[in-house]
């Protein structure tokens, strides 16, 4: 059976062609001068660059992370390009029409129609290829209800002051090493405000893609929902097939306040890199949310690709009746390895969270989940319920879990659980005898294993997943 | 360094005996050793700094009488501040038992000591260094192939006022022997112990095995217990946790051989500004193992507790069976729980499964007893018990369960007042 699995998880990663684009690319290398020239580049004004500078000097005092159970090769952080745009951006697009037809190709390859399908679909979409947020559709409309759905590098221009209260207040600078980098540097991202009372007219989602070689990607994302709004916003992203291992060092906050809901949901199909774990994506991101009175976050996240995943989307549930929730489908194959989970911090009374963690590990794959429930001293009637299951296909793969679960307040309630299980013959059995070929027994199989997380997602997106679930399943049982 | 560690280090260098071959290497680690603060995993939330702040002094008072268990009738081995107390310990044995002390061991003993000091868990803690280049006396227990022995043994440990102990123990059950050990650990006044013991226990073999850490208020305690299963062995252990001052207990469990079988209860009860942390880890290394584990605790007052509950499966362990349960209970605004089950899993035909809950008392079944007429305290020391007594039943061995009973309703009533 082994041998069979191994055989088809062979399949071709279908993201991983490489567009010609002519671009503008920083040579390799980190010091305050590439620094000076990002934030030039996209002529950011004084404070901007200070804040940067200050988090670069920080960053330099700090060092990589090591707990986490994933193993990869050290990251030279000086033979990484930090910028790199497309060259016909230069005179940036006033609207469609204007973008490069091979970008837009492209994006049309990996399936995200940035026209029609987009309007039948209603999804406002902001593309960032390599560095720079190539387009965002949808604006008028947007704009109309009072939602800012821009790039973060033209709300730093346009909207300095939203920008200024709320950024680094959800994830401080000195976070954690990868943040601060991405402090440092990045170079763009989203940014979306949604006004008091409104309910954002569309679902809003965000496309990422690596294209240049040697290049990282680090964007940064700030989503602030005011009182009593809401939005649901989707996240993709795909890079090429290429032997070196690329970094992607995100940032997300998400900022909700009084009464406001945001519905944040991820599919992650960086480059895996190959079989024997050679190239793919680092995808080391620190995603957050700070959830005021009434307020509910909900992270879905689906990760199929990267060679290595370190992420932890987080609520900090500040405000009394605040809800934070995390589901998480990982699927790891090849040498693929992740370790990932949520924080789950509670301040306020009566918040509750819940957590649903997947996690399916095939071929050499190492797949954990690590996460932190805190019941802090004034959380009167906190709840917080998890389940964290794993499913292993074949025996050379691994499935861990690294639940940290903290108490001081008597009234809170905390459940933990935890199962492991694998594929089993008698449910290949059934399924095979009602007439449905291995392979679609596993992933039927599958599908169910992750059904309650699938049905968090948007629609479009679900179907999504489960197509990429299947593809990265395809055959392996026999 | 600090002081505790660069005196420990110091005394060390000056310990020669037969085991020196064995401690040299312990010292080198331990030489190059650090404190653990907050970023060390393993004592993330356990300060060790209460052991600079002991005093030991050189005179201690060694006559004291340790209490019998009524009805154990069992073979006792006394040490008294590190020391084997000859005239309380039981002078015959059993046949198919041999004990000898560390210190006067003959050369077979010193040659089974030599190849098994250290070497079910191989990986030390600081403190587990510390026991192995310190431990001056402890007990080597030899149960002969296919005995059973029908006396449990008690091993006591017992600190005075000032006192500073490092005991250590091997037990070696050979194939199809049977035995019961309790290691029993007293004395509340200011004192610093290191006890650590080491079970192999061969094909076929059955260990029923007892740890009573209840050394409370200014004992600070660190210790473990290791155990080797071979295969087809049978562990049953119960572990009772007072916490005091600072008191971390280690075990450890190995399968080694297929189809053993490893069943664990602990049970945690702090009150006061009592800290227990409990470390376990199982190892499966081989297919076919099972484990269950218990473990359940409640916490009062200002007490904190810490519980890492790991099991890891190696990838040649197919068909593994292994569960971890973690249930306690927070009685008040000011005591604190940290609790991390961990599963590590490298086969794929396995069920494992852990689960941990934090809570405090049902409010319903208060109501229901208030609302008979029990006093509101009276019911929370029943619904306590309850909780506690399911592991207590378990016990296997009954006298030591009756005995028990009363100082876990003692320590009940006093969580309550407190």
């Amino acid at each position: 059976m082994t041998e069979q699995i191994d055989k088809v998880l062979e399949r071709e990663y279908e993201a991983g062609f490489v567009s010609d684009i002519e671009s503008e690319t920083f040579d390799p290398g980190l010091n305050e001068d590439v620094i000076r020239r990002i934030s030039a580049m996209k002529e950011e004004p004084e404070w901007m660059l200070d804040w940067r500078l200050k988090a670069f000097a920080a960053w330099q005092e700090m060092v990589e992370p090591e707990w986490a159970h994933v193993d990869y090769q050290k990251i030279d952080y000086q033979a990484i390009s930090y910028y790199s745009a497309p060259k016909s951006m230069a005179d940036k697009p006033k609207s469609l029409d204007e973008v490069d037809p091979e970008l837009l190709r492209t994006y049309e390859k990996l399936g995200i129609p940035l026209i029609e399908q987009q309007m039948l679909a209603g999804v406002a979409v902001d593309a960032v290829f390599d560095s720079v947020s190539v387009v965002t559709t949808f604006r008028d409309k947007l704009e109309e209800a009072g939602v800012i759905f821009c790039p973060i590098s033209e709300a730093i221009k346009k909207y300095p002051e939203l920008v200024k209260k709320y950024l680094s207040t959800v994830v401080p600078m000195k976070d954690n090493f990868f943040a601060t980098l991405n402090c440092a540097v990045f170079t763009d991202g989203s940014f979306v405000y949604i006004p008091k009372g409104t309910r954002c007219p569309m679902e809003l989602s965000t496309y990422f893609r690596i294209n240049e070689q040697n290049t990282g990607q680090f964007e940064r994302t700030l989503i602030i929902a005011d009182e009593g709004s809401h939005v649901s916003y989707l996240e993709g992203c795909t890079a090429p097939q290429r032997d070196e291992n690329q970094l992607h060092a995100a940032v997300v906050e998400l900022v909700v306040l009084d009464g406001a809901e945001v519905k944040y949901s991820t599919v992650q199909n960086w480059y895996p890199g190959d079989e024997n774990g050679k190239g793919g994506i680092y995808n080391f991101v620190t995603k957050r949310a700070v959830c005021h009175t009434d307020a509910k976050v909900s992270w879905t996240q689906v990760e199929t690709g990267s060679a290595v995943t370190w992420k932890y989307p987080s609520c900090i549930l500040k405000g009394d009746n605040s809800i934070g929730e995390f589901y998480s489908v990982a699927l790891m194959r090849g040498a693929q390895q992740a370790d990932t989970g949520t924080k789950m911090i509670h301040i306020g009374k009566n918040t509750r969270s819940t957590i649903i963690s997947k996690g399916i590990s095939a071929g050499r794959s190492n797949n954990s989940y690590r996460g932190l429930v805190r019941m802090n001293p004034g959380a009167e009637g906190a709840r917080n319920f998890t389940q964290c299951d794993s499913l292993l296909i074949g025996d050379k793969c691994g499935a861990h879990t690294f639940p940290y679960v903290e108490s001081k307040n008597p009234t809170a309630i905390v459940e933990h659980e935890a199962t492991t299980s694998k594929v089993s013959d008698d449910q290949m059995f059934l399924c095979q005898q009602r007439g449905l070929d291995p392979e679609k027994a596993v992933s039927m199989i599958v599908n169910g294993f992750c059904k309650e997380v699938f049905k968090e997602l948007p629609m479009e997106f679900a179907v999504e997943a489960g197509k990429l679930l299947e593809i990265s399943l395809e055959g392996s049982v026999g | 360094m600090s002081n505790w560690l660069e005196s420990a280090v110091t005394r060390a260098e000056t310990v020669s005996d037969w085991l020196s071959p064995k401690r040299e290497a312990s010292l080198a680690l331990l030489r190059e050793a650090k404190v653990p603060t907050r970023k060390t995993e393993a004592w993330k939330y356990t300060p060790v700094r209460a052991i600079d702040q002991v005093t030991v002094s050189t005179e201690v008072s060694a006559s004291v009488q340790v209490e019998s268990i009524d009805d154990l009738n069992s073979v006792d081995l006394v040490f008294i501040n590190g020391e084997f107390d000859a005239a309380q310990s039981s002078s015959e044995l059993p046949a198919g038992l041999t004990v000898s002390r560390l210190v006067d061991a003959d050369d077979s003993a010193r040659a089974w000591a030599l190849s098994a000091f250290s070497n079910i868990k191989p990986d030390r803690h600081l403190f587990g260094l510390v026991n192995d280049v310190l431990a001056t006396d402890g007990a080597l227990i030899d149960v002969a192939e296919g005995v059973e022995i029908e006396q449990p043994i008690r091993i006591v440990s017992l600190l005075t006022q000032g006192a500073e102990a490092h005991t250590r123990v091997l037990v070696r059950l050979a194939e199809r022997s049977k035995v019961a050990i309790v290691e029993q650990f007293l004395g509340n006044e200011a004192s610093y112990n290191t006890g650590f013991a080491e079970y192999d226990v061969a094909a076929e073999a059955e260990l029923e095995h007892y740890r009573f850490a209840t050394q409370v208020n200014e004992a600070l305690s660190i210790g473990g217990s290791h155990f080797n299963l071979g295969e087809k062995a049978q562990l049953n252990s119960t572990l009772i946790g007072f916490g005091s001052k600072l008191s971390r207990v280690d075990v450890d469990v190995t399968h080694a051989g297929s189809h053993a079988f490893a069943k664990m209860n602990v049970i945690y009860l702090l009150d006061g500004k009592e800290l227990f942390d409990l470390h376990s880890t199982v190892e499966h290394a081989v297919p076919h193992g099972t484990t269950e584990e218990n473990v359940r605790g409640i916490v009062a007052d200002h007490a904190k507790v810490v519980f890492n509950g790991r099991i890891h499966i190696h990838r040649n362990a197919q068909k593994t069976l292994a569960e971890l349960n973690n249930r306690n209970l927070l009685m008040s605004r000011t005591a604190e729980i940290n609790t991390k089950p961990e599963l590590e899993i490298y086969a794929d035909d396995v069920r494992c499964a852990h689960g941990a809950t934090i809570a405090e008392l049902d409010k319903k079944a208060l109501y229901y007893m208030q609302s008979r007429g029990l006093s509101r305290s009276q019911a929370q020391v029943m619904l306590n018990f309850g909780f506690i007594n399911e592991l207590v039943e378990q016990m296997p061995n009954q006298v030591l369960a009756e005995w028990l009973r009363p100082q876990l309703k003692a320590r009940f009533a006093q969580m309550e007042v407190g």
